[in-house]
């Protein structure tokens, strides 16, 4: 399953003020409406939030001092939450999250903030959450294809891959326009195995130039499994001018150029996706170790197909530090023990391999066997 | 009033021809604490009920209090278990430097009685201690991730469980923590305020940390919601009233480790401050009708310098600086600076944290703190014990411990100096900290410390006064007000200046102080004047009264 990712934010806010009137023109309290400059002073934060180029910092300023005359202003709330959620790290996610909630729970009927809320529950891998929270919104607002979108996604996310795709092409019919129900649906039909349908609704949201590193991950990673490796390290590269940093986009674009057989290009893009770890040892660790499982995976197939075994063992047992059990990365390094004559070794790593429903082939296992026996008898490995 | 024998005043203890003699090792300092656990016949040790899977309750731990449950004038001392089944143990103050254990006699083991299986398992985490109904006996209320209970005082020595008849046991599932009784309504009668941390459950207990032998780690609390905490109006008749929405405190994005109480706007009533783990944490006005608002955006008291919501754990709240205003203080995560929150006095605070010198607080985690005159030189000081919640934390950093140092630091003209060292080995052990409360056990007018850390034993330090200068302790009796005066305003006017202090034993983190107010007066050997604002608003003033003494108040009948 491709791991989405906060798609619709920024862009959607416009949508959703202009379907949701009522709140972004102000369902505050009484005292908010009276004050002028705190209603002058939210509606610029507001159009700075939807900008292009969000100004997070000093929107977190603004909005704290709207909160300090007025601390049950749920649209002050509600654009904070967003603006901690704009400034992307770990240790404002919480505060995100409390912002938005506290918003819910002086008026329930906020719609917006359950719809950002599910986002953030959706990147952080707890969906049961965010479906509580879009069913919700959609109680505020039946129909709304922005959050049957979410929902989709969020029902993709729980494994009701079925039910995800109905709601997903229900939210398609609202508004065909709507890109984020575009990219969920070729996320789900991907999930589906249905990936000519799902290279093309991924296909329909890069063309429309969103400017979305997710949409170029997504569908070259859905080129990559179709082998249209070519395709793969044109979207993949593209992606990567978006956004530079992002090391699973070169994880990918490493994969497709050693599909190519493009081995120094493919190591080149590994050595710059290195992850980042999040300062704070708090961090859930959930993410940056996938990322660097996926690295090291990668990086021990590259250096297997370049005959570089010692490397390639190296980087096949960082890969298992992060996952031990790891079906594929077990079978890897077993091959290349196996290449190496560490029988012994090799056997335990097909072991694993197999528990983990990834067995290696016979002609493999009977090497290993074979390797084993006469080191048993006595020649030497 | 009961004049008590006391030390002569030792106020020339920092004058520099001492320090200087010090300096030049003439004579040995005695330490400032001593562990007399052993001595005192303190045994307790507290289970955390650590397993294999993590359970984010396991490693918070579990509080203490201090109360003087037989009036004998002598704090007796209770210590919360964590793990479940793991008995709470009652210790009677024999006056003599030792306790004796009589929790099965008192009947607070807080084990369950069998019947209800949700307070068998539940984990028990903090407690407070107030004379809710007014019988002159001081009441405990023990919290959990579970149902809480609340024990009454018979008066007798034994305590029963009434907790169904009051309606004070949350919900089955709430990870509650801190807790304090407090009259926000100043009808007499001590209303509780109960914090909850994380809507957890433990059937939801995702892997956290490196998927590596031994590496799995204690999640953050990041991957769960918040709690709103709870309010409970003391009806006057054995009941309360779950008033949590109605007052504006019920905020579902909090996640709460600390409470305490406190007037920081000497409006005349006490307000709140929640430590939030993670998130912001709230300051609560009371509005004076019942009802409270969180103004820690306009008070700016809910983030660091920086903006930035920390990881609030233990939390004190009183005059630091001497400005008449209490200031807040909050522990926090490792490679956190704690806060200190400095009043100005209008409406507004200054996180001076980084000014103040108590950098060496950066590195460890605090959780108990109290701000307390170790030295009675006349102005606060800070104790914190500190322990890191990840037992496996060497793994991942190697620079930070598990288990960690307590941290002493005397306060100089509103800066502090790190006077751990000066605490002797008693404060150099290593332990998990989490309860700390603080009460002069031996009322040789030192206040002394216990200390509850996670899966050890419990620890009591006695402050041997080796720098101690004159002091008073006042125990107040509540007529109109609540029986022990919680809530009234003590000013203290001496030769050496004037200290605004507050009765309110709910500080800390999951523990509770002595309900008694004990100021240090440095080299004053006779107090001017003490002014008393009782929680009634009855005021009272006492002129010439000497220092180093237990001074019993009781609040007049009428207002002046």
């Amino acid at each position: 399953m491709i791991r989405s990712r906060l798609f619709v934010i920024v862009p959607l806010v416009v949508a959703l003020s202009a379907v949701l009137g009522p709140w972004a023109s102000g369902q505050a309290p009484a005292a908010d409406r009276s004050k002028a400059p705190v209603e002058e002073r939210l509606n610029r934060v507001r159009a700075d939030l939807f900008s292009a180029t969000p100004r997070f910092a000093d929107d977190v300023a603004a909005l704290k001092d709207v909160l300090a005359e007025n601390p049950k202003s749920v649209e002050a709330h509600v654009l904070l939450g967003l603006a901690y959620r704009g400034l992307g790290t770990q240790e404002m996610l919480a505060e995100a999250i409390a912002e938005l909630r506290q918003a819910i729970e002086i008026d329930p009927g906020v719609a917006p903030a359950r719809f950002y809320l599910a986002h953030i529950y959706l990147d952080m891998g707890r969906a049961a959450r965010a479906k509580e929270e879009l069913e919700a919104a959609l109680e505020k607002a039946p129909g709304n294809p922005q959050f049957m979108a979410s929902l989709g996604e969020t029902e993709r996310q729980l494994k009701n891959t079925r039910k995800a795709v109905e709601l997903l092409r229900q939210a398609l019919q609202a508004d065909p326009s709507l890109l984020e129900g575009h990219y969920y649906l070729g996320l789900a039909l991907f999930d589906l195995g249905q990936t000519t349908d799902a290279m093309k609704e991924l296909e329909q949201v890069v063309s429309a130039n969103a400017g979305r590193p997710e949409a170029y991950l997504a569908l070259g990673t859905v080129y990559n499994q179709a082998s249209r490796f070519d395709d793969a390290v044109k979207v993949l590269s593209q992606g990567t001018k978006l956004d530079p940093a992002r090391a699973d986009l070169r994880i990918q674009l490493a994969r497709a150029y050693r599909s190519k057989g493009l081995l120094e290009r493919a190591e080149a893009e590994l050595m710059r996706a290195q992850p980042k770890a999040d300062a704070s040892l708090a961090a859930s660790y959930v993410e940056h170790q996938q990322l660097e499982f996926d690295l090291h995976l990668e990086l021990g197939l590259v250096k297997m197909k370049r005959g570089q075994l010692a490397a390639a063992a190296d980087a096949l047992k960082k890969a298992l530090a992060a996952d031990p059990a790891h079906g594929l990365a077990n079978n890897y390094i077993a091959q290349v023990y196996l290449r190496q004559g560490q029988f012994k070794l090799a056997s335990e790593h097909a072991g694993r391999a197999a528990k983990a429903g990834a067995p290696l082939s016979e002609n493999d296992r009977k090497s290993i066997d074979a390797g084993l026996a006469a080191k048993k008898s006595g020649v030497r490995e | 009033m009961t004049p008590l024998t006391r030390l002569a005043a030792t106020a020339c203890v920092l004058s520099p021809v001492l320090l200087s003699a010090q300096a030049r090792g003439n004579k040995p300092t005695p330490p400032l604490f001593v562990d007399v656990t052993a001595k005192a016949g303190i045994t307790f040790v507290h289970k955390s009920g650590a397993s294999a899977d993590k359970f984010m309750v396991e490693t918070f731990g579990s509080g203490l209090a201090w109360i003087d449950y037989d009036n004998d004038g002598f704090p007796d001392l209770y210590f919360v278990n964590g793990a479940p089944g793991a008995p709470n143990a009652l210790y009677h103050n024999n006056k003599d430097g030792t306790f004796a254990d009589v929790t099965e006699r008192a009947g607070v083991a807080a084990i369950g009685n069998g019947k209800d299986a949700q307070a068998v398992k539940a984990n028990k985490t903090g407690v407070t201690v107030g004379d809710y109904d007014n019988d002159g006996y001081l009441d405990l209320y023990v919290t959990a991730f579970g149902p809480n209970i609340l024990f009454h005082n018979n008066g007798d020595g034994t305590f029963s469980d009434v907790t169904a008849k009051a309606g004070v046991a949350g919900r089955p599932n709430e990870w509650s923590t801190s807790t304090g009784f407090f009259d926000y309504d100043r009808d007499g009668r001590l209303d509780l305020y109960v914090v909850n941390y994380l809507d957890y459950r433990l059937d939801e207990n995702p892997y956290c940390g490196l998927k590596k032998d031994g590496y799995r780690m204690y999640c953050h609390p990041t991957q769960f919601d918040g709690m709103a905490d709870r309010l409970f109006h003391n009806n006057g008749n054995g009941t309360f009233t779950d008033v949590s929405k109605q007052a504006g405190i019920a905020n579902p994005a909090g996640k709460g480790l600390g409470v305490t109480f406190c007037d920081y706007d000497r409006d005349g009533d006490p307000d709140i401050y929640i430590a939030n783990d993670t998130v912001r944490n709230f300051l609560y006005r009371n509005n004076g009708d019942g009802t409270f608002t969180d103004v820690a955006y306009a008070a700016v008291v809910g983030f660091d310098s920086n903006g930035k919501p920390q990881a609030g754990m233990g939390v004190d709240c009183a005059d630091i600086d001497g400005n008449g205003y209490p200031d807040i203080f909050v522990t926090n995560f490792s490679e956190e600076l704690n806060a200190l929150y400095q009043n100005r006095g209008d409406g507004t605070f200054e996180d001076v944290s980084a000014t103040v010198g108590m950098g060496a607080a950066f590195l460890p985690l605090g959780f108990g703190t109290k701000l307390y005159d170790f030295d009675n030189d006349g102005d606060l000081d800070i104790h914190i014990t500190n322990g890191h919640v990840i037992d496996n934390v060497k793994l991942y950093q190697t620079n930070l411990t598990y288990a960690q140092k307590d941290l002493l630091f005397e306060n100089v003209g509103g800066k502090f100096r790190d006077a751990t060292a000066a605490g002797g080995p008693a404060l150099q052990a290593e332990r998990v900290g989490r309860g700390l409360a603080v009460a002069d056990f031996d009322n040789d007018g030192n206040l002394d410390v216990a200390i509850s850390s996670l899966g050890q034993r419990a620890v009591l330090l006695r402050n041997q006064g080796a720098r101690s200068g004159n002091w008073i302790t006042i125990r107040a009796k509540g007529k109109k007000s609540n029986t022990f005066g919680l809530g009234a305003t003590v000013k203290i006017q001496t030769s050496e200046g004037l200290q605004v202090r507050e009765l309110n034993n709910a500080s800390s983190y999951l523990s509770a102080n002595d309900v008694h107010l004990h100021a240090g007066l440095g080299t004053a050997r006779t107090i001017q004047q003490i002014e008393i604002t009782w929680p009634s608003g009855a005021r009272q003033v006492l002129k010439d009264v000497p220092a180093n003494q237990i001074l019993l108040v009781e609040e007049p009948s009428e207002k002046p």
